[in-house]
């Protein structure tokens, strides 16, 4: 049975150094390869370009058998990347210094490592960084990234105990597959019924990482301009009671601006909590109900279809009819909400009527001599409305991206001059000329549109997608919407920025370099399938994954009924199960690995335990013919059947053409087999 | 072999760096509430508990069949060939065969695919003269993450002999009384004219190996060199005036591969051991047996 092996005696010899395979070493650096882009952007910049230098180091030295030996210069190393980090931050605590400290560490370990125990360090070392890129960032790519440095280093240990078999590179992949695949229902069950105990002390998030994202609670000209070309995503809507969204342009409310300085206006610092929404809820069939996915921007605002009028937990309702979370939005946050597409609110408290006509005093003379003009029929706030639009369309207004610098007091340049502005411009100016007239009017911030996603369901709001339009008061009515861009720009209020942006590219409006190249390939149709599977994966992702925090797999555990128990119990009926699951996995590889049966070696063996109970037993090296004389022998009653079940086996075994009639002959001799003294 | 009734399992060193690992990821998610941490927790959670059922049965149905040893001089090495055999339908990995009771010794086999087998050597020290015991078996493995290693027993009931270490005086004694015309022979074996070689016995000098024919590949030979042929050898425990039973056992061991060398017939008394004088491999692994199992000098 002895065979040419892989241990020779010089490979067993080796097996004292520490690697028998030069190339092993080399995996988990290139596994960390994948650990780096959350790095980038979320660390002082020197951290990653360090991580990078120090595994292009070790690709360098690995096979000149290089190392960093000196304790001296580790040493010195391991002070001077501290101070660098202290240095740059200002601090050793909070989560970046913590990362980038962990992220030298490794990278010098790497340099270091050299027995197989430090290859187990270095592993470890590396999942745990792994972990911080999520502490850094969320996003899917980075997910996706992280998922891979993952599952290379799971492979990279696999490959590291193979040691020198042979065989193709992907054979530790594939076995790293089947782990994660075995691993994956395991993942799932922990996921979502494993207790999240918050442990109370928190460790503080960066500054850096609570950095707002979208609009602020200030318009001025230019600020959503700089947003056009923005396509991080700003939240995501289902319509769970509907396959698309409502029939009309979705304004998506984000909050309102009362603080009127001329072009620029602001938002009150404090909103208060006021019932707007008392005056009773519409009618059920009016109501949209959407569910959103709200990507962290480090601001309160919470978005709805205009207007919200159901509070999700953990938001109010502010003045102006918008919502507000009550603590910052710093992670994605998915709740459910309530529009009615009715005015609500039929009347102005005197609070608001004079919070909605302030003016700043610096308006020009001019302007108040338009605004004059506008509501000189005196035929009521609507025809002063419809004339302001008309001034708007017929005055050779234009919708630009990019339309020059304005100051917050050159509304006079903008209204008879420039005439070129985006949808702020044209909100501010518009809100400002109503309050001059006497109407109340107030800006709204939001989002106008979105992008629809076949493969999810859902729409996708992006930054660009932020647009600024005005509320005015009319009496029957209440508070109105009224859009003074879609006069300007009609196109604008039927389709996302970016398509009509792209529109406007086709047909020569515009014409801008890389935006242009950008909006150009937008439209190829492969590229927008990949895009829009992306996102639905990306949406998949957010609301799944980073969605699901304890609060959310506190509500699913009610709905199962698990949480009567308290938490033990349901540590132990988890453990249990994947301990049942495990012991599946052990059996299933048990039966598939297992040596195949040899039906008559087995029926023979069962034939000589028969004779050994009754005293005649077989000897290891006896042949089963000398055993059957032997036997024979011995048992003078049952010679002639030993003699007959010896020879069906020796035929079965040894002669040619022995068939499956045969092997049941043998079956049924060796039952009918019995023995009696 | 027979295996022990179960497959052991317990955690290796490690697995204590995994805990402390899984433990920091722990603090992490829940004190962040974070579930991409969570996700990156439990994954590497899963992945360990998965990897448990794979290690367990990384040793199922890999057996071993220890070989019989070659006999070794006390002081010397043993070398034990064992072969590990793989009755699976899938190749096993990453195989560890430890012999605890000699210095931990352990050979680690990197692969056998299914249905095959490895044989590897286990190498230990001789220390005492006499028979003795192999032990027990453990296969070992912590294939494919290494948090985790699976132990296999197998009791071996195999005996192993160690001859008594070779030391003393070289020169075989000479026995005047029996042929008084005979010239002592103080260097025998050292004669000029070279008559040829014969296979290496182990635990003779190696002065007289043939080493350029080893430098050639051939296996190892010792050179013998023609001297007068002698009559026989009688070597007698009682006849030799040391005190030390072992010396004296020593003694006779020496005298036996140095009789042997250079090819006198030798006859060796022992206190309940009486072997006729001759000549050959089997007479002289006998002759070292007998002088590896005596039992004089406990009596004595």
């Amino acid at each position: 049975m002895s065979m040419s092996m892989s241990m020779s005696k010089s490979r067993s010899m080796k097996r004292t150094q520490p690697w028998r395979d030069t190339a092993i070493p080399r995996r988990p650096p290139a596994a960390l390869l994948f650990t780096l882009p959350p790095m980038f952007g979320n660390l002082a910049n020197w951290v990653p370009f360090l991580f990078l230098l120090a595994l292009a180091m070790k690709f360098w030295m690995e096979p000149k058998g290089y190392r960093l030996r000196s304790t001296i210069l580790k040493l010195i190393l391991a002070v001077v990347t501290l101070g660098a980090i202290f240095f740059s931050y200002g601090t050793l605590k909070g989560i970046e210094p913590a990362v980038s400290l962990l992220a030298v560490l490794v990278s010098l370990k790497i340099l270091e490592a050299h027995t197989a125990r430090e290859f187990q360090v270095v592993v470890m070392m590396a999942w745990v960084l792994c972990l911080c890129g999520f502490l850094l960032s969320q996003d899917l790519a980075i997910a996706v990234c992280l998922f891979v440095a993952f599952a290379l280093l799971i492979a990279a240990l696999v490959q590291f105990h193979r040691g020198s078999s042979p065989g193709p590179f992907w054979l530790p992949l594939a076995t790293t597959f089947k782990l994660l695949a075995q691993a994956a229902p395991v993942v799932v069950l922990l996921f979502l019924l494993f207790p999240r105990i918050n442990t109370g002390f928190q460790f503080r998030i960066g500054d850096l990482h609570a950095a707002r994202t979208g609009f602020s609670d200030r318009l001025s000209p230019g600020g959503i301009a700089a947003l056009g070309n923005s396509t991080d995503i700003a939240f995501r809507a289902e319509f769970p009671d509907r396959r698309t969204g409502p029939v009309g342009p979705m304004y998506w409310r984000g909050l309102v601006m009362w603080h009127c300085e001329g072009m620029e206006w602001r938002a009150p610092y404090g909103p208060a909590s006021i019932s707007d929404s008392s005056n009773g809820y519409p009618a059920s069939d009016k109501a949209v109900r959407q569910r959103i996915t709200i990507a962290p921007h480090g601001a309160r605002w919470m978005f709805a279809l205009d207007r919200p009028f159901g509070i999700p937990s953990g938001a109010r309702l502010a003045r102006g009819n918008y919502l507000y979370s009550v603590q910052l939005i710093r992670k994605t946050r998915r709740y459910e909400v309530l529009s009615s597409t009715e005015p609500v609110g039929k009347e102005l408290d005197a609070y608001e009527r004079r919070e909605a006509l302030q003016l700043p005093a610096s308006i020009s003379p001019a302007v108040r001599e338009l605004a004059a003009s506008l509501a000189a029929h005196d035929s009521g706030p609507r025809a002063t409305v419809n004339s302001a639009l008309q001034f708007f369309r017929t005055q050779g207004f234009r919708y630009s991206l990019s339309p020059g610098e304005y100051n917050k007091n050159d509304l006079a340049e903008f209204l008879f001059h420039r005439r070129t502005g985006f949808c702020e411009h044209y909100a501010a100016s518009f809100a400002t000329l109503m309050r001059l007239a006497g109407i109340p009017a107030r800006v709204v911030l939001g989002y106008l549109g979105g992008e629809y996603n076949d493969l999810g369901g859902f729409f996708l709001v992006r930054q660009s997608d932020t647009h600024a339009w005005c509320e005015v008061w009319i009496p029957e009515n209440g508070w109105t919407r009224v859009d003074p861009t879609s006069v300007v720009a009609p196109g604008r209020a039927s389709q996302d920025l970016s398509s009509f942006l792209a529109g406007r590219v086709a047909s020569g409006e515009i014409i801008t370099g890389r935006n242009a190249f950008l909006t150009r390939l937008v439209r190829l149709a492969l590229v927008s399938q990949i895009r829009s599977t992306w996102e639905a994966l990306n949406y998949q992702w957010d609301t799944r994954v980073l969605g699901f925090d304890a609060d959310v797999q506190d509500v699913l555990l009610t709905s199962l009924g698990l949480t009567n128990s308290g938490p033990l119990p349901l540590v132990m009926q988890v453990l249990i199960v994947i301990a049942a699951l495990l012991i599946i996995y052990a059996g299933w590889m048990q039966l598939r690995t297992r040596p195949r049966a040899d039906r008559i070696q087995a029926l023979y063996e069962g034939f000589c335990q028969k004779l050994a109970r009754i005293g005649v037993s077989r000897d290891p090296w006896e042949g089963p013919s000398d055993f059957a004389t032997r036997a024979a022998k011995s048992l003078p009653n049952e010679s002639e059947r030993v003699r007959q079940i010896t020879e069906t086996y020796v035929a079965l075994r040894y002669a040619p053409g022995s068939d499956v009639s045969s092997l049941h002959k043998f079956a049924k001799e060796v039952n009918a087999f019995t023995t009696h003294r | 072999m027979k295996a022990g009734k179960f497959a052991l399992l317990y955690p290796t060193v490690s697995f204590a760096g995994l805990l402390f690992v899984l433990g920091a990821m722990w603090y992490a998610a829940s004190s962040q509430n974070n579930p991409a941490v969570y996700l990156v927790l439990f994954g590497l959670t899963a992945v360990f508990l998965v990897s448990i059922p794979h290690t367990l049965l990384n040793l199922a149905d890999v057996t071993i069949a220890p070989e019989s040893a070659k006999p070794a001089f006390a002081g010397e090495e043993v070398s034990l060939p064992v072969e590990i055999m793989n009755c699976s339908r899938t190749t096993r990995r990453g195989i560890e065969l430890v012999l605890p009771g000699s210095r931990g010794e352990r050979k680690h086999v990197d692969y056998i695919p299914a249905g095959k087998a490895a044989r590897v050597t286990l190498r230990f020290p001789a220390r005492q003269r006499g028979e003795h015991r192999v032990g027990t078996f453990r296969l070992t493995s912590i294939y494919p993450l290494g948090f985790v290693r699976v132990l296999k027993r197998f009791a071996s009931s195999q005996t192993y002999l160690v001859y008594p270490k070779p030391s003393g005086d070289p020169r075989l004694p000479v026995h005047r009384a029996r042929s008084p015309h005979s010239r002592p022979q103080t260097e025998l074996g050292e004669g000029d004219d070279f008559a040829g070689v014969r296979a290496y016995v182990p635990g003779e000098s190696q002065r007289h190996i043939d080493w350029r024919a080893v430098a050639r590949g051939q296996p190892l030979m010792t050179k013998q060199f023609a001297a007068e042929a002698e009559g026989s050898v009688h070597l007698d425990f009682s006849a030799l005036r040391f005190h030390g039973v072992e010396e004296r056992l020593s003694q006779l061991a020496l005298w036996v591969i140095e009789a042997e060398r250079v090819r006198r017939p030798y006859s060796l008394r022992l206190p309940n051991t009486d072997i006729a004088p001759a000549i050959g491999e089997a007479h002289f692994h006998r002759c070292l047996s007998a002088l590896s199992l005596s039992q004089v000098g406990e009596r004595a």
